[in-house]
């Protein structure tokens, strides 16, 4: 109950408060597609690319940021810093590192990287003004990682959109992921190709801003 | 392989603050136990028990957990200000190591939860009758 009405008041807060420039925080498990997203906003708009993408879990190990993003949209410009995380796990195994042809030094030290990026995108979450969830539309949403990063962000009061992400491959559900937040906004997209990247704008303008 | 199960008591989790809970539940996991919990974690004590976890994996003998919270948390006012002074969250959350639990999945009508158990050589040879 008393987290209710603090999740009121912060919201009540946001919109006395509204930033002219965000703090968007990239979430999700890992291998969802966060950087892919993140290369996608600042190639559009920054005409580089800020993070190196790979089928490899863990590719990102550390915090990136990127600022000074101005997107402008059919209803105006949106100014953001986005905060690229490293993807949430609750389990790290250097042995399946080695599966993609790393030696074992390697991959023990990739994994000890992997455990500190997790705790560091969890520390982030105090600094935040909105968040971007990514999800895997191949994969099953019901996760204890996708309950877990939601769950955190409503009750911190963090207004948050769900992205829907690899909507370009065949196995791609993203209906199920609606189905499993039917309280937050889902947008669809690919990162990859860059499908549906403007209703995502429109969707952080409307709903982040 | 022994698999134990340890079923905590909500009484008994009530009596703990979330940095003692947490480290209870990391305590057994470390010695393969798995822990059923009757209450649902907190999200911020899940992002808690996901912290601590990555401080304590090491490269040979602790890789992680699995963990699933089921949830039946109060809807209406009055059953939110009865959980609010009882200090009790409906529920149940299960932890275990990933060494014994290959995966905890969400099915329809239940949760399901697979775990691993390596039978040792003498008993494959009696099950499988050489």
């Amino acid at each position: 109950m008393l987290s209710e009405l603090k999740k009121s008041l912060q919201k009540l807060l946001k919109i006395f408060n509204r930033k002219k420039q965000i703090q968007l925080g990239f979430y999700g498990p890992v291998n969802a597609g966060k950087t892919t997203l993140a290369n996608r906003i600042s190639l559009d708009w920054l005409g580089k690319e800020v993070g190196t993408v790979s089928e490899v879990p863990h590719e990102t190990r550390h915090v990136q940021k990127i600022e000074n993003i101005v997107v402008t949209t059919n209803n105006g410009e949106l100014k953001m810093n986005i905060v690229d995380m490293p993807g949430i796990a609750t389990q790290v195994d250097y042995k399946s590192f080695k599966a993609f042809g790393m030696s074992e030094e390697d991959a023990k030290a990739r994994a000890r990287e992997a455990t500190k990026g997790v705790i560091e995108a969890i520390k982030w979450l105090d600094n935040v003004d909105a968040v971007l969830v990514v999800l895997d539309s191949t994969q099953d949403p019901y996760t204890q990682v996708n309950v877990t990063i939601i769950g955190n962000l409503e009750a911190r009061g963090i207004p948050m959109i769900i992205v829907a992400n690899k909507i370009d491959l065949p196995e791609a559900n993203p209906d199920s992921i609606a189905s499993a937040f039917p309280q937050h906004v889902v947008v669809p997209i690919s990162a990859a190709t860059g499908e549906n990247i403007e209703k995502l704008y429109e969707a952080i303008q409307e709903h982040l801003t | 392989m022994e698999i134990q199960l340890d079923f905590v008591s909500a009484e008994t989790l009530a009596r703990k603050g979330s940095a003692e809970k947490i480290s209870f539940i990391l305590d057994k996991i470390k010695r393969n136990i798995i822990v059923v919990l009757e209450e649902a974690l907190e999200p911020q004590e899940e992002a808690e028990l996901i912290e601590a976890t990555m401080r304590e994996i090491d490269a040979e003998e602790f890789h992680g957990i699995e963990f699933y919270r089921i949830d039946s948390r109060a809807k209406g006012l009055r059953e939110k200000i009865a959980e609010y002074i009882a200090g009790r969250r409906h529920g149940i959350t299960i932890v275990g190591p990933t060494r014994l639990i290959e995966a905890i999945k969400r099915e329809p009508d239940y949760i399901s939860m697979l775990a691993k158990v390596d039978i040792p050589q003498e008993e494959k040879k009696k099950k499988g009758g050489e």
